[in-house]
């Protein structure tokens, strides 16, 4: 019972990982058909430094994913206090509010968005795609602060308050570093679902402001591409390195 | 509760910020899109007057009525085998020592940190008729010509199970989490047999994880449009991209509006089994 | 004060990038429909920076124009014959200064003038080509494929590519059944829908990104293409074959236009003018594999290319030939409600 558990475990993480693998090893492949191995080479890594609009569009996603996941972040972890702490007229319902955003088909939000944006005639760019950003991203970091926060000592805030502390100066010196992990977490998803998404960009981007996931959609519809492998391994090194800092931060922070 | 008023300002900022913030672009953005559906189609401003229920009416067409349920019948498949592979796991994974529990948790989430784009074209390198699948299955002699996998309704479900696996397993491992041992001992003690404590204790305890599970699959796997795009060979659609052709392509906004509403509808029936399920649940344990 | 420094950060993020470097020429064109030599040689030519983005179809081209409205920065858009009419009437484009315009007259008289724009007031012929059939010679048996008509074979049983073009592939059952591709007539659309329910289980297929892909990939044998594709195709697949069917391929043509809120009008001209060059005129034919308008680029082009039939047909080849024109709003819900339909796979 107990190996057959565990190979039931091994079979499906095999079954994850078999298309990552063939990504990263068909990255090297210098065969241009993308199906047969021709040898070792880098020339798609080269080819993807070389075209000036993907590295553009590289820049502008990091930038808005930075800048929404930040954002979200600061949104988030306001919500996620004032929900934790306060107790409001509408808390069911921005508590309901929330869950909602969490759950809907992201290309419901993508169609709502694209309307209201058309109504107020704001330009379709960079702004646009950062409202859209941080709304998707801000119920997963009010979640996983609030998470946090149900775990949280509530007599530190008291004996603050008692010494004489305001609400802000509480929130700066008690509280902030106590959610901190949270507020990592939260901002490392943010980042993660702004780089990812494709459903809600396509809507919300204009010309003035290309990203990454557009092009990479634009390029895989064309076709076998092995640009694209390199590219995704670049991104899931990426990815790793940012989940590892990440991990190497937390654990110093609890030493 | 006492608040004095100096501590007043940062609570209203707050407050205001968030109200503010999702009354503009999740409340008022979702009300146009109500208003949209219930519009009339303008071939220069996309919506205009007459109000009407024209939208709603070509849902139930014969016609869209199909692409619907042929495309719920996608969704609901890969629901299914998300939950038929993620039940099983979620339960062996919650039996692991603790220690490398986390690690396969990690694990579990790594591909989900990889652009899902990517991870889709890479599903395709192995489909394809040249692609790896064929060849090794040819090469090992289970076959004798390459079978057809890309651009068809099994690979938009494979791409599809692919992609939201890890959204059914997670819920599914913090039930079983939750699921303790002593439980399961009490029920074999009483005299009840394995099957017996499974569908009467386990399956009873487990589904609230299985119907967040549900949601988190069902719902996506309507909308991820890239999916058929890139797999189906642009056919085998699912509602969502029969929605962005009618934003992007057909320009008939009520028509994409009311296909919507649909989807916000089908999301709100789940949420409340999802709450009716948790609400039984905390009934029973009382 | 943290609550100001606050604010300023989300300011500072909202506008900290933008890019609206004056300089820059958003161009607004199908997938793969312009070599990349030509870009770069153009922005090293001018210093001025072209923004590529793409579409696959005049829909989705029109729709994204209309939509983005006065955000929409595109500076020039590539639309097929009869969109051409369609944006001038629908007035959603700018008209072009011939003065700022180099090497119009060695234009090919027979593409200039045509009823989508009299007096190409608004529009520079870019491109011409067709959609045929093409055929993967290696992996068909039996009979040469020579008609639309043959798609429907049974030996081609889950092995066709259709353009994802809905207007195309309807012109395509509608020639088979003998009436014309433009045609405005429900009952004829119906019965081409009809027609087109038979071929689906043939369709592998619907790809208007690059329709030579499903071919090299191994996925299709035999199917709608584009001449261009075919030609591009041929380089890495010596088998694909390119045929003009019997019924009459679909022909079109691809001119340059302005939108209405171009930001760079100035950048646009400039680049008409340097893709009307002869020389590069001629290397996007050579390179992309579809028919130059410019007269004097033919000249310079290699004998493997004016001699490729599929590039630039005989008289033969445009036998039955129809251009698409604007068949209205009204008709194309007709057309749009039976593609659905088609394409969901049922």
């Amino acid at each position: 019972m107990r190996w057959l558990s565990r190979s039931y475990l091994a079979l499906v993480y095999l079954l994850l990982y078999v298309p990552i693998v063939v990504l990263v090893v068909f990255s090297f492949n210098d065969s241009r058909t993308g199906y047969n191995w021709g040898g070792l080479s880098l020339r798609w890594y080269e080819s993807l430094f070389n075209n000036h609009a993907m590295v553009q569009a590289m820049w502008n996603s990091l930038w808005l994913a930075l800048t929404a996941a930040t954002v979200s972040t600061m949104i988030g972890a306001l919500t996620a206090v004032a929900l934790h702490r306060y107790r409001f007229r509408g808390k069911r319902v921005l508590n309901g509010m929330l869950f909602v955003v969490m759950m809907s088909p992201e290309i419901v939000l993508a169609i709502s968005l694209l309307g209201l944006f058309l109504l107020l005639g704001l330009k379709l760019g960079y702004v646009s795609l950062l409202l859209a950003h941080v709304t998707f991203c801000l119920p997963f970091v009010v979640i996983t602060v609030l998470a946090r926060l149900a775990g949280f000592d509530e007599r530190l805030p008291e004996a603050a308050r008692d010494l004489g502390a305001s609400d802000f100066t509480m929130t700066r010196t008690v509280l902030i570093p106590v959610i901190m992990p949270a507020l990592m977490a939260g901002w490392l998803l943010g980042f993660t679902l702004s780089m990812d998404d494709v459903v809600v960009s396509t809507f919300v981007s204009g010309p003035s402001y290309e990203i990454l996931p557009l092009r990479i959609y634009s390029m895989v519809r064309v076709g076998l591409k092995p640009e694209v492998n390199a590219l995704g391994t670049l991104l899931l090194v990426f990815s790793l390195v940012m989940l590892m800092v990440s991990q190497w931060i937390l654990s110093r922070s609890k030493q | 509760m006492m608040r004095s008023i100096k501590q007043q300002p940062f609570r209203a900022v707050v407050l205001v910020l968030v109200w503010g913030w999702l009354l503009f672009l999740v409340l008022a953005p979702n009300m146009l899109v109500v208003g949209a559906s219930v519009m009339t189609r303008d071939p220069s401003t996309f919506i205009s007057l007459p109000l009407n229920l024209d939208a709603y009416r070509q849902l139930f067409n014969p016609l869209y009525l199909e692409v619907f349920l042929h495309s719920l019948y996608m969704a609901a498949m890969t629901t299914l085998i998300c939950l038929l592979i993620g039940y099983p796991f979620a339960w062996a994974l919650s039996r692991v020592e603790k220690r490398r529990q986390m690690l396969l948790i990690f694990l579990l989430i790594v591909p989900f940190w990889t652009n899902s784009l990517v991870r889709t074209y890479a599903l395709k390198l192995i489909l394809a008729t040249n692609g790896l699948l064929n060849s090794a299955l040819m090469s090992l002699g289970v076959i004798d010509e390459p079978a057809q996998l890309l651009y068809t309704e099994g690979a938009v479900i494979v791409g599809l199970v692919y992609l939201l696996l890890p959204f059914m397993i997670l819920p599914l491992y913090s039930v079983f989490e939750d699921l303790r041992q002593d439980v399961l001992l009490a029920s074999h003690d009483l005299g009840a047999g394995r099957f017996a404590t499974f569908k009467n204790v386990v399956v009873p305890l487990t589904l609230p994880g299985a119907l967040a599970g549900v949601m988190l699959v069902l719902l996506p796997a309507m909308g991820l449009f890239f999916v058929p795009d890139i797999l189906g060979g642009s056919r085998n659609l699912l509602v969502g991209n029969v929605i962005k052709n009618q934003f992007l392509d057909a320009r008939n906004w009520p028509f994409g509006a009311a296909a919507s509403i649909v989807l916000t509808l089908t999301m709100a029936l789940l949420m409340f089994a999802h709450r009716l399920s948790k609400r039984r649940l905390g009934e029973e344990g009382a | 004060m943290k609550k100001l420094a606050l604010a300023g950060l989300l300011v500072l993020g909202l506008t900290g990038c933008s890019s609206d470097d004056p300089q820059v020429l958003n161009l607004y064109n199908w997938s793969e429909y312009m070599p990349q030599e030509v870009l770069t040689r153009f922005e090293d030519e001018t210093g001025i920076k072209v923004v590529y983005t793409t579409y696959d179809s005049n829909e989705a081209m029109y729709a994204r124009l209309k939509l983005l409205d006065e955000s929409a920065a595109y500076d020039l858009a590539v639309p097929s014959t009869y969109y051409v009419s369609k944006m001038r009437n629908e007035g959603l484009l700018l008209p072009i200064d011939r003065s700022k315009i180099s090497g119009f007259e060695q234009l090919d008289s027979e593409l200039t003038g045509l009823d989508i724009d009299p007096d190409n007031q608004y529009s520079v012929p870019y491109l011409w080509g067709t959609t045929g059939i093409g055929v993967d010679t290696a992996d068909i048996e039996g009979e040469p494929v020579t008609a639309w008509e043959d798609l429907w074979d049974e030996r081609f049983k889950g092995r066709v590519n259709l353009t994802n073009d809905m207007r195309e592939v309807f012109h395509m059952s509608l020639r088979v059944l003998g009436y014309s591709g433009n045609s405005t007539d429900p009952q004829q659309i119906e019965a081409a829908y009809e027609k087109l329910t038979e071929l689906m289980p043939s369709v592998r297929t619907f790809n208007s990104d690059a329709p030579r892909m499903p071919f090299l990939e191994g996925e299709a044998d035999v199917g709608m293409i584009w001449n261009g594709e075919a030609v591009m195709g041929k380089d890495s697949m010596e088998t694909l074959e390119y045929v003009y069917p019997e019924e009459g391929v679909i022909a079109w043509l691809d001119s340059f236009v302005i939108p209405k809120n171009a930001k760079n009008p100035e950048a646009a001209h400039k680049f008409i003018s340097f893709v009307l060059q002869p020389e590069i005129a001629a290397l996007i034919s050579e390179d992309i594999g579809y028919a130059t308008p410019v007269l004097s680029a033919r000249d310079l082009l290699g004998d493997e290319v004016a001699g490729d039939r599929a590039s630039y047909p005989a008289p033969e080849d445009m036998v039955n030939a129809e251009f698409q024109t604007d068949i209205g709003d009204e008709v194309l819900q007709v057309y749009a409600k039976y593609w659905e339909k088609l394409k969901s796979g049922l």
